[in-house]
């Protein structure tokens, strides 16, 4: 399942590709000859690229079940490398379990759930900062997240974010004088609440 | 030469800017290091926004130091959990987890992070040894024949972060540099895909770019990965100062693997394509050959953690060289380290002889120094800094979009670079779901608007005739021989399937 996400997704990226070039190249053939001469140089053999991996994409799909998988351990291909190098082989006492990584593992579905949540944070947090400037969205997004995806208690994501909201207001507003956007509608409602 | 390698070891020493920069470069450095989800190239890709701006020197001096002492405190969690930071330290596990099992892990840290900052030193003095070495070869370049070394740039990096497949790295290298065309064309005054919207006028901006290219799809990925690695065992954090000084007295007593694996190290850093774990693989291998117990190997032997070590950072001091010198960067990191560069305006190439020289000694110096402090540094905190290791992924998460979001912002002051952040950012992590390289897109979006300037001049100074030239010849002979070489190898079964009896 999870390979054939794979190579799905692999496809699924030449075609974003390809549909970049295209596009770019389509848009720079309306540039006088001098301005569209880069893009044609880049876009032409990048098209004629993904072409080519699409098709390498599509044999490999048909390659399908006939194709021969690595399906050695990390730890054997450990051995095999250092093996190549010296010459022999080495036991070695590290178990397979700490070469594979440390780490929990979700079933497809469970990661695109986790994925949708994330780019919603992501997305919401510069949504955020576009609406209501990065001083209201920065400590709100840094709270949410902390209390709902860290899955931290209210004090310490109260505590945590507002004080690292703080610490970057003092640091970059005041320190460095930096000036950050502060929304369409923040300044908007600040001069009506005078 | 020779005063300007001492002038510039005392510029750097007696200026309390760049020093200062470096000890932020080097703390912040072992800090990432040792966190779990943050690379050396997401750290550098984090940094640019806040150098932006900054003396070129100085920016120089504190990304380089924060790169190079990365690997240095990556190894802590090596050792002591038997997790690596990353691929460069998943060869210091195989002995040091076993010396810390043994009850040896002072030992091994003492080793391994003394090994690693010799290792930084003498990769370092290669580099150095090497630049009049080398003089004759970078000075035969002109200017015109950077489209050529940003091909044979994208095509290196391609080939190392490819994974078995060049094709995508260069796709993904064409990308940057096609996105590279977005803004005002220099030669007709055109406003190439940037339509009505004038911020798009004076192009893409880079840090926008790298940080949606990079930063975002990692920490999306580490926050879908979440949690930390509370799972492994403590035992290894148990340990004596004197057991340290053991370790470190090692480095000393092996002096002579130290140096074979440094000069491996750095020889393998400074060939683009070998990829950036080769150096650390191919030392432990040279120890194990060389050694006259090798059946001591893999069960918690010193020489196991030294000599990967060695060589892992050896090569920092060696990848700066085709990166200075060519434009081609040795590593996926050296990659987004070039693209921080010439944002500070560091222009790889031959005038990083004739004009920049003293910039060039100031970030050997930098290398060493950095290293040094490293060294001392960790041998005193590295136990307190390995607790960072459990530290939630999820935790970290919000805290760096906030910084990506800040950086992507204050470098032009620009809303719109937001927009362009959440768009750029969306194709960055369909690539890395996908499996493709990113890195040779910051070498084609770095080096398109100068390979597109030195194509003109090219082709104004010799016609169609500067693709025969002898020197083009000879990089466009080096770009057909890796894409013909990584499709050998992509077709060709590995050698250990075939004994294995998998592929008949």
């Amino acid at each position: 399942m999870k390979s054939s996400i794979m190579k799905y997704s692999n496809s699924f990226m030449t075609v974003v590709m390809l549909a970049v070039f295209v596009v770019l190249v389509g848009l720079a053939s309306g540039y006088p000859p001098g301005a569209r001469f880069m893009p044609f140089v880049i876009g032409i053999p990048a098209i004629a690229l993904c072409l080519l991996q699409l098709a390498l994409d599509a044999r490999e799909r048909r390659r399908g079940e006939t194709e021969v998988s690595d399906t050695r351990s990390e730890l054997e291909k450990v051995e095999e490398k250092v093996a190549r190098v010296a010459g022999r082989r080495v036991d070695f006492q590290i178990s397979h379990e700490f070469m594979q990584g440390v780490g929990p593992k979700f079933s497809p579905e469970e990661m695109v759930r986790r994925e949708t949540v994330l780019w919603g944070y992501f997305v919401g947090f510069i949504a955020g900062i576009m609406v209501f400037g990065f001083w209201v969205a920065i400590p709100v997004f840094l709270v949410a997240f902390l209390r709902f995806q860290a899955k931290s208690s209210w004090l310490f994501a109260l505590g945590l974010g507002m004080g690292a909201s703080l610490l970057m207001y003092f640091g970059f507003a005041r320190g460095l004088g930096v000036v950050l956007h502060t929304g369409f509608i923040t300044d908007y409602v600040l001069d009506l609440l005078g | 030469m020779i005063d300007i390698m001492f002038s510039s070891l005392f510029a750097m020493l007696s200026s309390p800017h760049i020093m200062g920069l470096m000890l932020l470069g080097v703390f912040l450095g072992l800090i990432v290091g040792v966190t779990p989800g943050i690379g050396g190239r997401l750290s550098i890709a984090l940094a640019i926004p806040f150098v932006f701006g900054m003396d070129m020197v100085g920016g120089a001096v504190f990304l380089l130091t924060m790169h190079a002492v990365n690997g240095t405190s990556g190894q802590i969690s090596s050792i002591m959990f038997g997790v690596p930071g990353d691929g460069d330290d998943a060869a210091t596990v195989l002995d040091g987890y076993p010396m810390a099992k043994k009850g040896e892990a002072g030992r091994a840290l003492g080793a391994s992070i003394t090994a690693s900052g010799v290792g930084g030193i003498i990769g370092a003095i290669v580099f150095a040894i090497m630049i009049p070495i080398i003089e004759p070869v970078v000075l035969a370049f002109s200017p015109a024949e950077f489209f050529l070394l940003a091909l044979l740039g994208i095509t290196f990096i391609a080939f190392i972060s490819g994974r078995g497949n060049i094709f995508k790295g260069i796709i993904v290298g064409f990308y940057g540099m096609i996105l590279a065309t977005v803004g005002m064309d220099p030669q007709t005054g055109t406003a190439r895909f940037a339509g009505d919207y004038l911020f798009l006028w004076d192009g893409l901006s880079l840090v926008t770019a790298v940080l949606a290219l990079f930063a975002v799809p990692e920490m999306i990925a580490l926050g879908v990965k979440g949690g930390s690695i509370a799972a492994v065992s403590l035992e290894g954090t148990r340990y004596s100062y004197r057991q340290l000084l053991e370790g470190v007295m090692e480095v000393p007593r092996h002096w002579w693997l130290v140096v074979r694996t440094s000069i491996i190290g750095a020889v393998i850093g400074m060939i683009p394509g070998l990829g950036s774990s080769a150096a650390s693989w191919f030392c432990y291998g040279h120890a194990v050959q060389t050694s006259k117990t090798p059946e001591r190997f893999g069960k918690g032997a010193v020489e196991g953690v030294i000599a990967p070590e060695t060589g892992s950072n050896s090569r920092e001091g060696g990848s700066l060289l085709p990166t200075l010198f060519f434009g081609i960067p040795g590593s996926s990191g050296f990659a987004v380290l070039m693209g921080a560069f010439l944002i500070l305006g560091i222009q790889p190439g031959p005038k990083m002889i004739t004009e920049q020289l003293p910039l060039v000694w100031t970030l050997i110096w930098a290398l060493v120094v950095g290293n040094l402090i490293a060294v001392i540094f960790l041998l005193f905190i590295c136990r307190w800094v390995a607790m960072l290791t459990f530290i939630n992924g999820a935790m970290i998460v919000p805290f760096i979009v906030v910084l990506v979001a800040v950086g992507s912002y204050i470098n032009e002051g620009r809303w719109e670079n937001l927009l362009i952040l959440v768009g750029l950012s969306a194709i960055g992590y369909g690539l890395l779901r996908a499996g493709w390289p990113r890195a040779p897109f910051v070498i084609g979006l770095v080096l398109g608007g100068i390979a597109e300037k030195s194509l003109h001049t090219a082709l104004a100074l010799w016609g169609l005739d500067f693709f025969l030239r002898p020197l083009s010849l000879v990089l466009i002979g080096l770009i057909v021989a890796t894409i013909g070489f990584a499709v050998y190898k992509s077709m060709r079964p590995s050698k250990a399937l075939e004994e294995s009896g998998v592929v008949p």
